[in-house]
């Protein structure tokens, strides 16, 4: 079974995963309950003509692979995947009101062009003249699993390097309606995130980009080993099932994990399924969380990738992640268990290289 | 590693129909769905022309016989044209093999969004546009309503959407990930995409002209198509019957402008080329080209020159059928893959309407009127934003 090298990351989050040193020693709270991305000054990465006119979550995605084309120091892919939920939302809403606001009159089409949900993709393509395989997947809690389940089959099928990147932004009125719609909670809660009695997440965005590669290279920070999605599953039994095949495929069992970074979102309603598994993980595994510092979007499971490789490139498990005392002794395999309203659910695997 | 990959259902709704064989009657008889517009709330419904689907959303709801509120048209008429793929097909999906929907969609819930958008922040109500805006949301109603589904994602290449599902389907199957797949795209017209596509003046007023030398733009559609697509392994386990053969695909980037294609149509031809690679066919054999013809001036002209540049002075029979649907966006890969097998199943170029003087640059002259011949393999071009271009290739079985 083909795996796949990571041999450059770029990660725009809540958090200073901008820095290449910063890891998780400093720690940004939610604002109430959402976080915002901190963004770095677009100009050391992006050509002033082009920044001008793009959107957030285009300079966030431009920039973070940017930034991962860097640290892998290549000059060329052989493919671009990009995972969003909502894509370009800020411009997708711009138009949206315009037409609202002016009876459909006095348009201007810069924000309908970059409304597309692959404007990140075809950016990148665009910057980079890469004539050759771009993809952009927008399902849910799927689009940045999918990014991850095509680089795979594209390597079996002879490429050699491809860039992934999820990408999510959020917008004031994006907050206001889903707050009206009681999705959120406040972070401080007096519960850890993965033990949650109420719903409500903080919702929040982000970007992470990576370079994966076919072949092993000096510049190989982890490896990339599968990528399995579960839509629906049923009961916690049925995800343990199928997370057994999954690691059974890879000849692992749970006990051979050194951590499971798990998809907890702090509402109890989406986390259900996990926390009934926990106690297992715990037993079997090293427990770790992810969403009490990058919030919940559709592609969280990007940031957990980008958290993941660095832990497996640290050799530590960061105290703000863990949720028991329990410590890792080496690191070398990662999984990811995500989850997404209860319904999206994947596992990640990433191993030491 | 590679098992053959088949078409063995076909299910659409446009403006040419309401499901497969209302389509091939009005594709038959050269009557357009493009005319009026009834359904959707412009102030410019007077003004253009649109391929509408001629049911209301109360009528979708009957048809598709679920009266849930949050449904919106994006997914009432992708699930009844999966609906009826699956059920062409004659899959059973509890029959325990592994079944996919892989679905595209541009717009996703935006119909419903615009409508309500500004009512969001002054009342309680509506507050369903929420969940059922994004893209995601009718590939999983599509896969409850199908039911069994073991995998689900969706994705948004504008234009070319649909093309790239049906690709994935196809990869996954070989790759031995999934069985079969139900594989194709969906967009409701919305004032969003309308007036996006007016700002940028690509909307012909009149019937949309495609690869005619006075063509002055496109004619907006909606619809949804989808196939089903079976590795030969699973298909002979059932002994079902195939309708076509998927023999190539390709997708590249035309990584010239965010919105326009490259004069030379460089990504193009480079999707067409290698599809062609893929299924080891010389251009000589192929037997008719449904072409992404749009209708507006950079398309064609672009399209044009890649087909010359892959056929040189051999261009096959070629037509556009979107002087019948519309541009359908996600969904037009998917429906004119529809419109391929019907093509192939029953000996038949569908006409490229509409056209009367070939473009002086190249001199192309489509299929005007409807052509009875043998049709063995079937090329489909679709492109769009982002400079993302796909071809896929059909062959008789």
């Amino acid at each position: 079974m083909v795996k796949a090298y990571i041999n450059g990351t770029g990660c725009i989050s809540p958090q200073n995963s901008i820095d290449s040193e910063w890891f998780f020693d400093t720690i940004n709270p939610a604002k109430g309950d959402y976080f915002d991305a901190i963004e770095p000054s677009y100009k050391e990465f992006i050509a002033p003509n082009l920044l001008r006119r793009m959107g957030r979550a285009i300079k966030m995605g431009v920039a973070a692979g940017n930034i991962a084309i860097k640290q892998a120091d290549i000059q060329k892919v052989d493919g671009i995947i990009t995972g969003t939920g909502l894509g370009c939302f800020e411009d997708s809403e711009r138009f949206l009101l315009a037409i609202l606001n002016n009876d459909e009159q006095f348009l201007t089409p810069t924000s309908f062009i970059q409304s597309t949900h692959n404007t990140v993709g075809s950016q990148i393509a665009l910057i980079m003249k890469c004539h050759d395989y771009n993809f952009t997947y927008v399902h849910r809690g799927f689009s940045f699993e999918s990014t991850l389940q095509d680089a795979l089959m594209l390597f079996e099928e002879g490429k050699e390097t491809i860039l992934v990147g999820g990408i999510e932004e959020h917008t004031p009125n994006f907050i206001i309606l889903n707050r009206k719609a009681h999705k959120f909670q406040e972070q401080n809660t007096g519960l850890p995130i993965w033990r949650s009695k109420t719903p409500g997440i903080q919702m929040s965005e982000g970007t992470a980009f990576f370079v994966l590669n076919k072949t092993k290279t000096e510049k190989s920070l982890a490896s990339l080993d599968g990528i399995q999605t579960l839509y629906k599953p049923k009961t916690a039994a049925d995800i343990l099932a199928k997370l057994i095949s999954f690691l059974k495929i890879h000849n692992l069992s749970l006990t051979d994990i050194d951590v499971t970074l798990m998809g907890f979102s702090g509402d109890a309603n989406f986390d259900s399924r996990l926390q009934e598994l926990l106690p297992t993980i715990e037993k079997e595994s090293v427990a770790a969380c992810y969403k009490n510092v990058c919030g919940e979007y559709h592609t969280a499971s990007a940031f957990a990738m980008w958290t993941a490789t660095k832990i497996i490139e640290r050799q530590m498990l960061p105290k703000v992640l863990s949720v028991s005392d329990k410590k890792p002794s080496g690191i070398k395999h990662v999984l990811i268990i995500n989850q997404y309203l209860g319904i999206n659910y994947s596992f990640t695997l990433l191993s030491q290289c | 590693m590679s098992q053959r990959v088949y078409i063995t259902g076909l299910g659409m709704i446009s403006a040419i129909g309401n499901n497969v064989p209302e389509s091939f009657l009005s594709l038959s008889q050269s009557k357009t769905g493009i005319g009026k517009i009834n359904h959707l709330t412009t102030r410019y419904k007077d003004e253009f022309l649109a391929g509408e689907i001629k049911l209301s959303n109360a009528e979708l709801a009957d048809l598709v016989k679920d009266n849930n509120p949050a449904l919106n048209r994006n997914s009432y008429i992708a699930m009844l044209a999966a609906k009826e793929a699956v059920l062409n097909s004659g899959i059973d999906t509890k029959d325990g093999l592994r079944t996919g929907v892989i679905s595209s969609t541009t717009v996703a819930g935006m119909s419903k969004t615009e409508l309500y958008y500004k009512e969001l922040f002054e009342k309680d109500e509506h507050l369903d546009v929420l969940d059922t805006h994004d893209c995601g949301d009718s590939t999983e109603r599509i896969a409850d309503y199908i039911g069994n589904v073991d995998y689900v994602t969706t994705i948004s290449t504008a234009c070319s959407s649909a093309a790239n599902a049906i690709m994935l389907g196809c990869r996954m199957i070989k790759h031995g990930q999934l069985d079969r797949v139900v594989v194709g795209g969906v967009d409701a017209l919305s004032k969003f995409t309308f007036n996006g596509f007016n700002t940028l003046m690509i909307l012909d007023r009149e019937w949309c002209k495609p690869f005619d030398e006075n063509r002055k733009g496109l004619n907006l559609g909606e619809g949804a198509a989808f196939v089903v697509i079976e590795g030969e392994n699973a298909l002979n386990l059932r002994k079902g019957k195939p309708l076509a053969e998927v023999i190539g695909y390709a997708n590249t980037n035309d990584a010239y402008h965010q919105t326009a294609s490259s004069p030379e149509g460089y990504g193009a031809t480079m999707a067409i080329q290698q599809a062609l690679g893929m299924s080891g066919l010389k251009p000589t054999d192929i037997d008719y080209i449904n072409m992404h013809g749009t209708g507006t001036p950079n398309n064609d002209l672009s399209e044009s020159k890649a087909t010359i540049a892959v056929f040189g002075n051999q261009v096959p029979k070629f037509s556009s059928t979107k002087a019948f649907t519309g541009h359908t966006l996600a969904a037009a890969a998917s429906i004119e893959a529809v419109i391929s097998v019907l093509s192939l199943q029953n000996s038949m170029i569908f006409p490229n309407l509409n056209f009367t003087t070939p473009i002086i640059e190249t001199g192309l002259i489509p299929e005007t009127t409807l052509l009875h011949t043998p049709l063995n393999t079937i090329l489909s071009n679709s492109f769009g934003f982002g400079g993302n271009c796909s071809s896929l290739l059909f062959k008789k079985v």
